[in-house]
């Protein structure tokens, strides 16, 4: 059930609508009924695969609380084998057999073997995975019933793509619950609007233009098509991927949780470094938490960070999806981050010096985007060279589009320097009414496409 | 105070820096806090923003309001436009006639020569719509005139007189384009399902509740030019009655056309030009469609519509069969089982099937499908002999 569909509102209008309607014990098993429901209404099989791993790691958190030494440890090991190993199979099997069958005889075409990526399982197990490490780190209690836990892994707006909620952020509002207050429901609402205009005005809009190109770059070769079609994507994941986070948060701030803030106008920051700072946060901060620290940091000298950042982005590209593109996108930025570190270390440039700084990070941020659309390394590669070859070509962006662009960019810094969004969402009610009539307008005219495009990170 | 000055004396430049940024902080005024609002005040001023929403969308795209200014080529334009010239023209003082069908009506029948060609005895008006079919005649009919006496007969020209099955008419998605300023809310969910594909059903009731889905690319264009559209709809809506009353018909012929049925072997004239060509071979050589009977229920349910909301008037309504290609065809092997059972009601003729079959000759035709300017003037006149003795007195029936 995607966020953009009719069905997705009348079941949001439904359970909201049960939701407080219901004495508050039935809540808990109402929202996991619906949440369930959600995730089923995709491919009811795979129901299956996700409470099997609910009650994996239910039990396994159970266990390292009550019990002692090596015990523990196996059954953090029991929990991690689940989900990386279920993750493994169903993302990853496919890249390892075409891989080795690569090398083994080189010229043949591997037929991929029909595995169905279930809906959302990069984020649920990543969810999961933090709280059995959390458990055993003694930073967060086991929780006791089975059904809260289900509801923290399933819960559906952030089920499918994230926000990835930590367990101490979900259960801190689960158990302290109240309803949400009126600014916070009027936030709420407001984000749930804002990522509607995003994803289907903004993000379908780029998603045509980097599709068309992306379809066949060696039929648009020039250094404008390439630039303006992976400005296009780099357009299009933005507001495609925090449309949807912004749809969760406000989804569930409506239900009274608060999600963590996943995007902060990323495509003005000014070094690579404060640009994961900024994009897709909760990703950044779980793969600092979970992989960083635990492969030591910067605990262990300058080599050892820089090898830890690289470690950690390699998997972070990895986690993206299952083919070396994403291998060479997070090794990309593994290695500008590291020589970011030793160029400027980790201070944030201040000052006019920003504006230079902002445009070279978007540059490079956007020839990584190349290697996450492009099908293949080679077309990557040849999108590269005409990035910066002398065929000038012509600019796939409509006056429409540039348009659009430079109005995000006037809300982006309006935003980031004037709290502008945030100062809308809290003004009187006939500009909000005004804001919403004009929003819900544009979305009905101005919706890129009569298909609904997926959202990109569904297939994470 | 001595150990605050002693522990101020003891801090870093940098440190006194932050100090006394800090200490400036302090010294501004306190905003009063927003007064907090209630959770409930805050749902009902989120239901009366959507309400604000549908108030609004229902002004712009279900009061008419739009309608206005629809480019006058478009598919909602031409229903539109349509309804606006007959609403205001006043009625004559003789019979009046409104012909209806697609672009071969609009193409192949001038109003003027049918009128002037029975003496003016009877008025003839024609609504030939472009890409046009039963289901939009149904709705341009029905809002047309409420009292159902403003027309002394409907006449309903017909591409042929038979249930075989070609183009699917039941799942035309282009309908909610040409009725998107007509319908309705009470209409959407009957008229999406006249639509027989799940998906398109949804699809349709979408476009037909979220009607500003329907008319996106007219707006966009709208709002590229809005001075350049403000003009193009105020004169259309003044004249262009009268441009259409004005046409001559299209001047291209297809004389030297001619056609093997055996070996369905087509020779063009030469100089045709592609158009002519793609379209003379659709109508003569058309690809073989599925005989399912959805042609037969789509014109019982729709023709049917439109006997309907004529039956307790006095408006006859007639049927003809247009001449239909460049070339004479012979007849369907599968007859209208409709027409046959409604052709003995009271108010109601269908013409013979032959009527106009002279017509289909090359010389007379611009295309596969429409009459050119030479055909235009005897068809219509032959039309309008045909109609207007159904006009007299003595064979309009008593209600």
């Amino acid at each position: 059930m995607l966020f953009t569909t009719f069905n997705f509102l009348g079941f949001l209008v439904v359970v909201l609508t049960l939701f407080y309607i219901l004495p508050r014990p039935l809540r808990r098993y109402l929202l996991l009924a619906a949440s369930l429901f959600f995730y089923m209404a995709w491919k009811a099989r795979f129901v299956t695969l996700i409470l099997g791993l609910i009650t994996i790691d239910y039990f396994a958190a159970l266990w390292i609380v009550h019990k002692e030494g090596r015990r523990r440890r196996v059954a953090l090991l029991v929990s991690l084998c689940a989900n990386i190993g279920l993750l493994g199979y169903f993302k990853y099997t496919n890249f390892l057999r075409d891989t080795i069958l690569t090398i083994l005889h080189p010229g043949t075409a591997v037929q991929p073997l029909d595995i169905i990526l279930p809906l959302g399982i990069s984020f649920h197990t990543f969810q999961s995975i933090s709280y059995v490490i959390d458990v055993y780190r003694g930073e967060q209690p086991a929780i006791k019933s089975y059904i809260d836990y289900a509801l923290f892994v399933a819960f559906f707006p952030q089920l499918v793509a994230g926000p990835i909620v930590r367990a101490k952020e979900f259960f801190a509002d689960y158990f302290n619950w109240r309803p949400p207050t009126g600014d916070e429901w009027q936030r709420g609402f407001a984000m749930i609007l804002t990522g509607y205009v995003k994803k289907l005005i903004f993000a379908d809009q780029f998603a045509m233009v980097a599709d068309r190109y992306y379809s066949n770059p060696l039929a648009m070769p020039g250094v404008l098509p390439a630039w303006s079609a992976t400005v296009a994507f780099a357009l299009q994941i933005f507001f495609d991927f925090s449309g949807y986070t912004d749809i969760a948060i406000g989804v569930a701030l409506l239900f009274g949780f608060h999600f963590p803030e996943n995007f902060r106008r990323p495509y003005l920051s000014a070094s690579v470094t404060e640009f994961w700072r900024r994009w897709h946060m909760t990703l950044s901060g779980w793969l600092r938490d979970y992989v960083y620290i635990s492969l030591g940091g910067n605990r262990h000298g300058k080599v050892r960070t820089y090898a830890n950042l690289m470690m950690t982005m390699l998997i972070g590209g990895l986690w993206h999806g299952a083919s070396w593109n994403f291998v060479i996108w997070g090794g990309y930025q593994g290695a500008a981050l590291a020589i970011e570190r030793v160029v400027w270390g980790r201070e944030e440039k201040q000052g006019l010096v920003r504006i230079p700084l902002t445009v070279l990070t978007l540059a490079i941020v956007c020839v990584g985007w190349v290697f996450f659309r492009a099908k293949t390394f080679a077309a990557a590669a040849f999108v590269i060279g005409q990035m910066f070859s002398k065929t000038a070509g012509e600019s796939l962006l409509s006056t429409t589009q540039v348009v659009l662009i430079l109005a995000t960019l006037a809300v982006a810094l309006a935003e980031e320097y004037q709290g502008a969004l945030t100062r809308l969402t809290a003004s009187p009610l006939w500009i909000r009414t005004a804001a919403t009539v004009v929003a819900l307008l544009a979305i009905e005219l101005f919706t890129a496409s009569d298909q609904s495009i997926p959202f990109v990170y569904f297939q994470f | 105070m001595t150990e605050l000055k002693r522990a101020i004396g003891g801090l870093t430049p940098q440190e006194r820096r932050d100090l006394l940024t800090w200490l400036a902080e302090q010294d501004r005024p306190v905003q009063t806090p927003r007064p907090v609002v209630s959770l409930q005040s805050a749902v009902i001023g989120t239901l009366l923003m959507v309400i604000a929403y549908v108030a609004a969308a229902g002004f712009l795209f279900h009061s008419g309001w739009y309608n206005k200014y629809l480019e006058p080529n478009s598919a909602a334009g031409e229903v539109e436009y349509n309804q606006f010239w007959l609403r205001r023209m006043l009625p004559p003082k003789v019979p009046d006639v409104l012909v209806v069908g697609d672009s071969r009506i609009g193409e192949g029948m001038s109003a003027t020569d049918a009128s002037t060609a029975v003496g003016g005895k009877v008025h003839f008006t024609q609504m030939g719509m472009p890409g046009s079919a039963p289901r939009i005649w149904y709705y341009a009919l029905r809002d047309m005139e409420k009292d159902r006496n403003r027309f002394s007969a409907i006449v309903i020209a017909l591409d042929r007189y038979s249930d075989l099955d070609g183009e699917d008419m039941q799942d035309r998605r282009a309908d909610m384009n040409y009725l998107a300023g007509r319908l309705a809310l009470r209409d959407c969910w009957d008229f999406a399902h006249s639509f027989l594909i799940p998906e398109l059903r949804r699809s349709i009731l979408t476009g037909c509740v979220f009607r500003g889905i329907v008319f996106r690319q007219d707006v966009m264009e709208f709002l590229s030019n809005i001075h350049r559209r403000l003009e193009r709809t105020k004169d259309w809506r003044n004249n262009g009655a009268g441009y259409i009353a004005g046409y001559g018909g299209k001047p291209e012929t297809l004389t030297g056309l001619s056609f093997d049925p055996a070996t369905r072997t087509i020779h063009f004239p030469p100089g045709a030009k592609d158009w002519q060509i793609d379209s003379a071979r659709a109508t003569l050589t058309p690809d073989p469609a599925p005989q399912n009977g959805l042609n037969t229920a789509y014109r019982r349910r729709w023709l049917g519509a439109i006997l309907d909301l004529y039956k307790d008037s006095k408006t006859r309504i007639v049927f003809f069969q247009l001449p239909n290609a460049p070339l004479p065809l012979p007849d369907s092997p599968v007859p209208a089982r409709f027409l046959q059972s409604v052709a003995s009601r009271p108010n109601i003729t269908v013409l013979p099937v032959d009527t106009f079959r002279e017509f289909q000759r090359p010389e007379l035709f611009a295309d596969g499908l429409h009459l050119n300017q030479y055909g235009r003037k005897p068809f219509s006149e032959k039309l309008a002999r045909a109609i207007a003795p159904l006009m007299e007195p003595s064979n309009v029936e008593p209600q």
